[in-house]
């Protein structure tokens, strides 16, 4: 594992003798085995290996950026990363990289995740399972993942880091307009439950059988740990210091504010075992666990070096990649791991105390019509389930949430006591953990 | 950018056998066939250099520039499919990724046995011709330009905060062979451009994301016209904000914009007729649809609902000549006169339905499966001039543009908020509407449509599908199309 710590280490010296002030190596290998199933079936096994290196250099405020990933010549790419940062226009806005003298927690990746052979038969329990409870067509995915990383920086940052996971999503149909869909995402092979993952999503698309058109109106919505997955996606991300810079978050000029009912509290935890654990950001400084908004009140941005100098505050160890995925802005800061924090109710309880609401299992396309004012709507998709007097008693099909998020946060009035790490897709992402949510009052919405 | 064929960019291109080891591909694919009977392999190297600036009020805020280049193989069996890839590209690690493959494909264990539509040998090689080389343009150049569309942003004297910009232009070169003998190289450039701003007028806001993108080289940037175009939008936010005001909700004539009518198309006519996602590949992430096979030849929409997939329009951002498995790229008429007329297929999805493959089968890049894609999905012209649409609407709403919009998986509930949007009153446009919003199934929307109009505009996307997610760069497009009687909010 320190080979990785040391050829991050190799590049930035590199870089300094070349000339470089501030140089940050980043150096990953990753292995990852993907089966696919549909229609209760295994229908494509995927396996890719990358190794990568990000690397960023600045001669003064002269900075660049770049994916290296020809691993045989990393030094020479580095050398002419240099050159051309002496060439590159300057980054008036750069405030410099993380310095100091760094302690890390070092991540151990679970070696029975890592030896696995064939993972299948966690995909063939998961469809029996979903079978047993109602389902008539079961799909999903299943990834097996394992990434080395080491970094260095030349403000002393020094480490290595590996992590192993398993991450199972299973969709299973009892009719065609009845699902439900759940995950079991873990970094400990012997806790992926393929079979009660399999089994709550056929017991979600039993309940969900039948559906009527769902009708337009006021109601308490009870939201699954995957719903909630998808909506600290877009909420995490405004409370990234950059999103609040050019005008992309709700949560701007709102620090010290109520922003969530009291009962709502979230930290970003990459401290913590999961499939998101990580032991330093994107600059080489130790993750940490960040208190962001507690009992309702916002208590901070997420932050890296540069956000936190513009913001004249300390950076929360959120400095995002060099080299941005898909739909993000480089180096935006990050949550890693999102946990709103568990309260004292039991599920149960949660749906025997509402008068007339929904149940939701999980949602996606949350968009927003402005995101520095929360206007937004997101589509339930899977079990929606009718509630009348603290009883369900019924599905539903065809709606939407359409309300604004800043009053969403407002309205959770009960969180319950457990809570589930959900990771799935591009909609409950990044890896977060999760209770169940009752939130009064949503606006529902259908088409005409 | 004009809806025809391009065959003024499809060249034989010798460069692309200098850039890439043909013999690596060819090694690797004789092993994989060494290794017995099987149904396919194929092997693509691809190579990919990238530069991104990414400038924020007239300043740089990043620069990074990538080489990529790796390697995948497929294999498929009878009783499976294998798919691994490397970021390495070698003789050994084409070794070692026959290896996986083979024995994901040999261990799938299907019930129902991979079958694939017989498809033509091809052996050719396709570039998209740049007039002038992003890859040779200094980032002072780059920069200039992005300073200039600051400026004029600046300019205006309307409120904005964030002005961010990023820049992004990239070439794909890429070599295909399969074990029908087929072997194709290609030379791919794009380039695109996003911006977001936020705009300001008396404590109330207007959010504008916009994305340009086109294949080909620098040339393109001049076509997008964006020292116009932007401040034209940014002026236009600031009218909405302070003269718009809101509809009353009820029933109207509606006149969608080309970009409306493009979200459309791509969303509730393109995605539902994806064949993997009707038969239920994609059904635990995109999701399904609500389209069966059974449905081919069903009444969807009004006689003037066509809707055409083209990856082979000249520029556009999703253009291709082949696909990923080597299939020639052609107009797929997927909505026809209000009938579903085709869907989007790849090898095994035809084979599946009976049918050839129409050539949809695409990936993001080298580390990721082919699965079935857009490339430009527009609704088709009519005859209609845009002055006629409005002619006849006593009391409607021209939803020029969106903000806020989704559609559940199935692609039958769809949602869009206008951006800018302007009331008809008696056959003028007659003010500002501010936020309204249509809320409707697909065949409400098809089937609402009495008049398309002549003139045809794109607008550039990155759409999100597969587990990993792969984004995908298309076209979505449209002229003017009205809807009559539909309800807003």
């Amino acid at each position: 594992m320190s080979e990785l710590r040391d050829i991050a280490a190799r590049l930035v010296g590199v870089a300094e003798a070349d000339g470089a002030d501030d140089a940050i190596a980043e150096a990953t290998d990753s292995r990852t085995h993907l089966v696919r199933f549909s229609n209760n079936e295994i229908d494509a096994v995927n396996s890719w290996t990358e190794s990568r290196v990000q690397m960023f250099v600045a001669i003064g405020k002269r900075t660049l950026a770049s994916d290296l990933r020809d691993m045989d010549n990393l030094d020479s790419l580095v050398r002419e990363l240099v050159a051309n940062a002496r060439r590159a226009p300057e980054n008036k806005g750069y405030g410099g990289i993380a310095s100091g003298r760094f302690r890390y927690r070092l991540g151990k990746a679970d070696r029975a995740i890592v030896n696995i052979k064939d993972p299948s038969k966690h995909v063939h329990d998961a469809i029996s399972a979903a079978q047993s409870e109602g389902a008539e067509n079961v799909g999903g995915t299943l990834f097996i993942r394992h990434t080395r990383t080491g970094i260095a920086s030349s403000g002393g940052a020094l480490a290595s880091d590996e992590s192993a996971d398993a991450e199972l999503s299973v969709r299973a149909f009892s009719q065609p307009e009845a699902s439900g869909q759940t995950v079991s995402c873990t970094p400990r092979l012997s806790k992926l439950d393929a079979s009660r993952a399999g089994a709550r999503a056929g017991e979600l698309s039993s309940k969900a059988k039948d559906p009527v058109q769902g009708e337009q109106g006021k109601f308490d919505i009870i939201i699954e740990p995957l719903f909630l997955g998808s909506l600290i996606h877009s909420t995490t991300r405004m409370m990234s210091a950059m999103y609040v810079d050019i005008g992309r978050s709700m949560y701007a000029k709102k620090i010290g504010k109520q922003v969530a009912s009291k009962e709502v509290t979230i930290i970003d935890d990459p401290t913590i075992p999961s499939t998101s654990q990580r032991a330093f950001d994107h600059e080489g400084v130790p993750t940490r666990k960040n208190v962001i908004v507690k009992d309702g009140v916002l208590k901070s941005y997420l932050h890296g070096t540069s956000t936190a100098k513009k913001f004249k505050t300390k950076s929360t160890a959120n400095a995002g990649m060099f080299i941005p995925t898909l739909f993000s802005i480089p180096t935006e800061p990050m949550a890693f791991h999102p946990v709103v924090k568990p309260g004292d109710w039991k599920t149960d309880e949660l749906v025997a105390d509402t008068k007339r609401g929904l149940y939701l299992n999980n949602t996606w396309y949350t968009r927003y019509q402005d995101d520095s004012t929360g206007e937004f709507s997101t589509i339930p998709r899977d079990a929606i389930l009718r509630i009348e007097d603290g009883e369900i008693v019924g599905a539903v099909k065809n709606i939407r949430v359409s309300d604004n998020m800043l009053n969403l946060w407002k309205s959770v009035d009960a969180v319950s006591k457990s809570a589930q790490e959900v990771f799935w897709w591009d909609e409950a992402s990044p890896p977060s953990t999760l209770p169940t949510l009752r939130i009064r009052e949503m606006n529902v919405t259908r088409s005409s | 950018m004009s809806c025809g064929h391009l065959l003024d960019e499809m060249m034989m291109r010798p460069r692309v056998a200098q850039m890439i080891d043909e013999d690596i591909a060819l090694r690797t694919l004789g092993e994989a066939e060494s290794k017995g009977s099987m149904l396919l392999a194929e092997v693509r190297l691809e190579r990919r250099d990238m530069r991104q600036l990414t400038v924020k009020e007239g300043q740089v805020s990043s620069i990074i520039t990538s080489r990529d280049a790796g390697m995948n193989v497929r294999i498929a069996l009878p009783s499976g499919v294998g798919f691994a890839s490397s970021n390495r590209m070698s003789k050994s690690e084409g070794s070692k990724l026959v290896q996986a493959a083979y024995r994901q494909a040999k261990n799938g264990k299907r019930k129902t046995p991979v079958m694939l539509s017989p498809e033509p040998v091809v052996k050719t090689s396709w570039e998209v011709y740049q007039k002038r080389k992003t890859a040779d343009m200094s980032i002072d150049d780059k920069l200039a330009y992005m300073r200039e569309l600051d400026k004029a942003v600046a300019k205006t004297g309307v409120k904005v905060q964030g002005r961010l910009f990023e820049l992004k232009d990239y070439e794909i070169d890429s070599y295909f062979a399969n074990s029908e003998g087929s072997r194709i190289a290609s030379f791919l450039p794009r380039i695109t451009l996003e911006s977001s701003n936020l705009v300001m007028s008396g404590g109330e806001t207007a959010q504008s994301i916009r994305q340009w993108g086109s294949s080909g080289g620098w040339e393109r940037t001049q076509e997008w016209a964006l020292h116009e175009v932007l401040p034209q939008e940014l002026r236009m936010l600031k009218r909405q904000i302070e003269k718009g005001k809101g509809i009353k909700p009820g029933q109207y004539d509606l006149v969608c914009g080309p970009e409306v009518a493009g979200i459309a198309a791509h969303e509730s006519c393109g995605h539902p007729m994806e064949a993997d996602r009707i038969l239920g590949r994609e059904m635990s992430q995109a999701g399904r649809s609500f389209i069966s096979p059974d449905m081919l030849g069903k009444k969807i929409g009004s006689e003037y609902a066509t809707v055409i997939d083209d990856p082979t329009v000249s520029g556009s951002y999703g253009y291709y000549a082949y696909d990923q498995e080597g299939v020639k790229a052609r107009p797929r008429h997927l909505y026809k006169n209000g009938i579903i007329n085709e869907f989007f297929h790849n090898r095994e999805t035809a084979s599946r339905m009976g049918v050839q493959s129409n050539g949809s089968s695409r990936s993001e890049f080298y580390l990721r499966e082919p699965i079935v894609r857009m490339g430009n999905t527009f609704v088709a012209p009519g005859d209609f001039e845009d002055d006629e649409i409005f002619g006849d609407v006593k009391d409607g709403i021209l939803m020029h543009s969106f903000t806020e919009w989704n559609i559940d998986d199935k692609r039958y509930n769809q949602k869009y908020v206008s951006r800018e949007a302007y009331f008809i009153k008696d056959g003028e446009i007659a003010g500002p509407a501010k936020k309204c919003v249509l809320e409707i199934t697909t065949p409400g929307f098809w089937g609402a449509i009495d008049a398309v109009s002549k003139k045809l505009e794109f607008t550039a996307a990155e759409c999100g599908k597969g587990d990993p997610i792969q984004s995908m760069a298309v076209n979505t497009g449209g002229p003017m199309v009205r809807l009559r009687k539909v309800m807003l909010k």
